[in-house]
């Protein structure tokens, strides 16, 4: 469980996190997603203490990161897959980490088999892929088997038998009832991922919703209706909770009533409808649309 | 790999009780110190640097260079200034080795991004700095011990044919070779501090090395009595004063045991600015 309360970051002048307040619940998978420069890592570093809140406040499990007596045992935290020294090897960083709290060579021998890191383990880190980096460094984060897991980008880099490998590591220590907080830029891998997603832009938190509302509500079910009567159609259908775009001649795009609201609608008033399709947004434009304002850095659509 | 093996009850993975404990630490950066290979070449160099220093030095002596004993069985003080001479001459060479250690050991953590994962298992980061400094202070002392030893017996056995002869167990031996291994140790503490304020390994050892090597030679360059003044307060003069016979200095206005303080009074500024500044700034 962790609990952000009126959390704020600033560097300078520039506010990197700005007043925001979150819970992230045991049992389930939260993603954690918005723009680069939304603010993401610098959350999950004042999670772990690397970074001081300017106001405001993170607690896991009900104290301050710092305050308890066995960090490693509550938390694990992939920030960095590269905060790892270089000249050491995977085995010796991982003794080294787990040293410090008195886990046991038989655990870091269990966290290199469950990562699948036992042909390098006695490798120097510096020769890593980054997806060995982002394996060792959730194997780090399992030393102390936490009841939360800080993921940032965890699929970074990994190929697609590790991105499934991750997904399915994930949804399995939620089921076993720890809580998973996991940032991504790939809103796809979080549909598949995540039960629940907090949606950050610009410092502030957009969304917080199980992810089934986001997609369903992000920009709503939207209908894609083609009739000769498009414009008395859509003077009928405009109302304060509808809205209708016009795609093309003859074509509207329709959010805010159903299909058989639309059909319905248009039968009452004996206009024709030629197609009537029922649109499912996807979460990449319910995330789209939900972050169009927060963009931080824009790149100019290609003409 | 793509399935998922159960994991075992919380149990399982050592004992329970196991927490962040200070002792756990020091074994944390005992293993951190001695897995790089960079620790391990510099503490090589420090045994082979005191070693060589005090061969050439011993036969420099034995053969008619500078000082030498000719006049056989000079008094017992001569031939013991002259076993510490040699056997600690190498410490003038070594200091330069330790000091980049020093910054090397903290600063390794940052360019590499180490320091996160030392300090998201110590949050409270200031047990992780004071262990790093206990260890790289034992460490290095015994080590500079054992390098300054065997640079008595190197001595030992040039000189052997030269009858000057001290004994290892003579304070006028002993504790010259105490007070060397003593200076090597609280300088690689006194670049830690520093490596730790600047977190760049460039800006550290150049800062370290110019208060070793420059500074001294530009207050000497200074022709104004302040600047003479404050040379035996300085951290390498105070720390080769803490062992080196007057004669090689011949800037003796302290005593071994004021030196001492002048040394540590570095180290401690070096490390309360480290200290301050890990807590304060985000990691």
């Amino acid at each position: 469980m962790i609990t952000a309360e009126g959390l704020t970051k600033r560097f300078g002048a520039k506010t990197a996190v700005d007043d925001i307040s979150f819970t992230v619940r045991p049992g389930q998978v939260t993603g954690f997603l918005g723009p680069n420069g939304a603010g993401k890592s610098t959350t999950m570093r004042m999670i772990v203490g690397h970074d001081r809140p300017s106001d405001g406040g993170v607690k896991v499990n009900g104290k301050h990161y710092a305050q308890h007596r066995a960090p490693l045992r509550e938390v694990g935290a992939l920030l960095d897959a590269k905060a790892v020294h270089t000249g050491r090897t995977a085995e010796n960083h991982l003794l080294a980490m787990a040293a410090t709290h008195g886990i046991s060579r038989q655990r870091v021998r269990e966290v290199i088999e469950l990562t699948g890191l036992e042909s390098v383990a006695r490798k120097r880190v510096g020769g890593f892929s980054l997806g060995m980096g982002q394996r060792l460094g959730i194997a780090a984060a399992m030393l102390g088997d936490p009841a939360t897991l800080i993921l940032d980008e965890p699929v970074n880099g990994l190929d697609p038998e590790g991105v499934l490998w991750v997904r399915q590591f994930v949804r399995h220590l939620a089921a076993e009832g720890r809580t998973v907080f996991l940032s991504s830029h790939l809103m796809s891998e979080m549909a598949l991922t995540a039960d629940h997603l907090i949606v950050l832009g610009k410092g502030r938190i957009i969304t917080d919703a199980p992810v089934a509302d986001v997609i369903a509500g992000g920009t709503g079910l939207r209908v894609h209706v083609r009739s000769p009567h498009a414009s008395q159609l859509a003077d009928l259908l405009a109302g304060p909770d509808i809205t209708v775009m016009r795609a093309e001649a003859g074509v509207l795009e329709v959010t805010g009533l159903d299909a058989p609201g639309i059909g319905d609608l248009a039968a009452q008033h004996s206009l024709a409808i030629h197609e009537l399709t029922p649109k499912n947004a996807s979460l990449e434009e319910a995330y789209m649309a939900l972050t169009a304002d927060a963009v931080e850095y824009r790149t100019e659509a290609l003409r | 790999m793509t399935t998922i093996t159960p994991t075992e009850p919380r149990t399982a993975s050592g004992s329970p009780a196991s927490s962040l404990s200070f002792g756990g630490i020091l074994r944390s950066e005992w293993i951190k110190l001695r897995t790089l290979r960079s620790t391990v070449w510099s503490y090589l160099f420090v045994v082979v640097i005191m070693l060589g220093l005090a061969l050439m030095l011993s036969l420099t002596i034995a053969n008619g260079g500078f000082n030498a004993p000719d006049a056989p069985g000079g008094s017992a003080a001569d031939q013991a200034g002259l076993f510490v001479q040699s056997s600690t001459f190498g410490v003038f060479l070594a200091q330069l080795v330790v000091a980049v250690l020093g910054v090397l050991v903290i600063t390794g953590e940052y360019s590499t991004g180490m320091a996160r994962s030392t300090f998201t298992a110590v949050p409270k980061r200031l047990p992780a700095l004071a262990a790093k400094a206990a260890v790289l202070f034992v460490v290095t002392y015994l080590i500079s011990l054992v390098a300054g030893i065997g640079a008595y017996f190197v001595s030992a056995a040039v000189y052997a044919g030269h009858d000057v002869s001290a004994s290892l167990t003579d304070p006028d031996v002993f504790m010259p070779i105490l007070g060397a291994s003593l200076y090597l140790a609280l300088l690689a503490v006194f670049a830690l501090g520093v490596g730790t304020m600047v977190r760049s390994s460039a800006g550290g050892i150049g800062i370290v090395l110019a208060l070793i090597l420059v500074v001294p030679t530009v207050l000497q360059l200074i022709p104004a009595e302040w600047a003479q003044d404050i040379h035996p307060y300085l951290l390498s003069t105070a720390g080769t004063n803490m062992f080196a016979p007057t004669e090689v200095t011949g800037t003796e206005t302290l005593t071994a045991w004021q030196d001492l303080l002048v040394v540590l009074g570095w180290v401690g500024a070096s490390v309360a600015g480290a200290a301050t500044l890990l807590v304060k700034r985000d990691a």
